[in-house]
């Protein structure tokens, strides 16, 4: 056998491996999903309904819609918020000279590595006090800090690509350093702005922990919080409904991890290796 | 990555940097670095919600030493780390290695890939929970229709059984993450070395073995220390898929902190979290000065 026949054997076996890995739980989904029981797909009775879909969508004693707009809203205005303050920073880190720019870079690597369990007592203390549990504010602002580190490595990873040329011309013209940075270095490093928000917005909409503990009910509570809690009313899990939730839920993950691959992987490649 | 700035230090530079910086500094310290300093000092006070607080200095964390509960989760978070961790490596590696490949469909393929890290946990925990179920659940039908068991095997209601369950799961949704890690580090060796090896009469093998593991190590160790810091916290997956059954087998330590703040005893639970801060923040140096090192590289 030659080597070459070798390595597209391996290649092909791989790759129609990873290919099932990666996807059969979502062809489950999706099967239960349209079954009127969890069995109804390997017996071919009560199956390709949309019963499920219709449920989750319009009975509104489950609030599947309202986890899914308190989702939406929290990731969208914690990444824009997290983009903005990162890129202020890393304005500062490729653009300043203070002293501890490398000790701030690291220290906030480390702060990224916390364990959310050592903060989320205390902040549901510091959330009762200030009357935030269950708003949107008890989510918004600490997901703004957790994103905060990887969109700042991130950016600093693009801004100091830049030219400091570009800089110090607008400087001569007399341009302010919001100017410059605005006008300036956010538009060059547009595509490194667009992955941190991208990466921030799914980290916020996938978060966990702290969504289970600073919301109570349909007002704040995001998706997947609700449907981890997703329970039958007669003690029978109601896997149809759960998986037809499921379904719509990763729908818009998908739909960002098919149209943006090349943004996401170069954000995370950027974030956690090359610096 | 820092090579120039505009200048020395002045004053006007300094207040400047001062002030792009401020709103971070901000939100860092007041939602992340105060509850870190409000965990430890709770720690060390009776503070159970409708009781009197009571300061008792290392009280807590002497119960922890006689509470058989804390040991357990503590071995199972270790364990956990030690087995997933490993499996993911090695599997990430695999996946790295093909979509680095000039190979038809490379896009897609690395679309479909990055999809069961992108989605939230929670929800896909769900459909292994299904999976995993005994009467109905997919791994029991395909077990029992290719006859490797006559009986369905009970996953999560038995010890050994959920323990596998979580790994699997929680190498399907982390693996992607890896390979990515491990695609910038395959990106970053010179085709030309290949290329020379082939020409030395190298083959395939040889070559990954005497070049591209070797060459890869850095950008491993930092893959293995984020991991392991990563896999330590595991909490949405046990949250769902276990509830850290049976018998509290599965309860990590993030899960039995949890556990004690639900029930209102902030202080025990927040001893627990301190002690699981400590591990993390004891391997997040390494990790952070593995990185370092790897950025030292890079440039």
């Amino acid at each position: 056998m030659s080597e070459r026949f070798i390595k597209l054997l391996l290649l092909s076996i791989g790759s129609g491996f990873m290919v099932f890995f990666c996807l059969f739980p979502f062809l489950y989904m999706l099967l239960i999903s349209l079954g009127e029981n969890p069995t109804a797909v390997w017996k071919g009775t009560g199956f390709l309904t949309l019963d499920n879909y219709r449920e989750v969508l319009q009975r509104e004693s489950l609030h599947f819609i309202d986890y899914l707009r308190n989702s939406m809203v929290v990731s969208s205005v914690s990444a824009l918020f997290s983009v903005l303050i990162s890129s202020l920073s890393a304005y500062a880190v490729t653009r300043l000279s203070f002293p501890g720019r490398l000790f701030l870079l690291f220290f906030v690597l480390a702060v990224s590595l916390f364990p959310p369990i050592s903060i989320v007592g205390y902040l549901f203390k510091l959330m009762s006090l200030l009357g935030l549990i269950n708003t949107y504010s008890s989510l918004i602002l600490p997901y703004i800090s957790l994103n905060l580190p990887l969109s700042l490595w991130i950016l600093t990873s693009y801004f100091s690509q830049i030219p400091l040329e570009l800089d110090r011309a607008a400087l001569v013209d007399g341009a302010s350093r919001w100017r410059i940075l605005f006008r300036i270095i956010l538009p060059v490093a547009l595509p490194g702005v667009f992955s941190a928000f991208l990466l921030s917005f799914i980290f916020s909409f996938n978060e966990f922990i702290l969504a289970l503990t600073l919301t109570t009910d349909y007002r704040a509570r995001t998706v997947p919080v609700g449907i981890a809690l997703f329970q039958g009313l007669h003690g029978e899990t109601p896997w149809g409904t759960i998986m037809a939730a499921s379904v719509i839920t990763i729908l818009p993950i998908v739909l960002l991890t098919v149209l943006f691959q090349k943004y996401i992987i170069g954000g995370l490649t950027r974030g956690a290796v090359k610096g | 990555m820092l090579k120039g700035t505009l200048g020395r230090y002045s004053s006007d530079e300094l207040r400047d940097a001062f002030t792009f910086l401020l709103p971070l500094i901000l939100f860092i310290s007041i939602f992340i670095l105060l509850p870190v300093m409000g965990t430890f000092l709770i720690s060390t006070y009776r503070e159970v919600t409708f009781l009197e607080k009571e300061f008792v200095f290392l009280e807590n964390y002497l119960k922890l030493l006689s509470d058989g509960a804390f040991w357990q989760s503590l071995r199972f978070t270790l364990l956990f780390v030690l087995v997933s961790v490993p499996l993911e490596m090695v599997l990430g590696l695999a996946f790295a290695l093909i979509i680095n490949e000039r190979i038809p469909f490379r896009g897609l393929l690395r679309t479909v890939l990055l999809i069961p890290w992108a989605v939230p946990l929670a929800v896909s925990a769900r459909v292994w929970e299904l999976i995993y179920n005994y009467n109905y659940g997919l791994a029991n039908l395909l077990l029992l229709k290719m006859g490797i068991t006559d009986e369905p095997v009970n996953w999560l209601g038995t010890e050994l059984g959920a323990f596998i369950a979580l790994v699997i799961s929680d190498v399907w949704k982390t693996t992607p993450f890896v390979a990515i890690i491990f695609l910038a580090g395959l990106q970053a060796i010179p085709g030309e070395i290949y290329a020379q090896a082939q020409i030395d009469g190298a083959n395939l093998f040889q070559r990954f073995f005497r070049i591209t593991l070797p060459l890869l190590k850095p950008v491993a160790v930092v893959a293995l220390l984020f991991r392991s810091v990563d896999a330590l916290r595991v909490f949405d997956l046990v949250y769902v898929l276990t509830h850290g059954g049976p018998g509290g087998s599965t309860t990590s330590l993030s899960l039995y902190a949890y556990k004690h703040f639900l029930a209102g005893d902030f202080g025990y639970g927040s001893a627990v979290s301190v002690i699981l801060f400590l591990i993390a923040f004891l391997l997040s140096i390494l990790y952070v000065r593995a990185s370092g090192f790897l950025s030292e590289v890079a440039r």
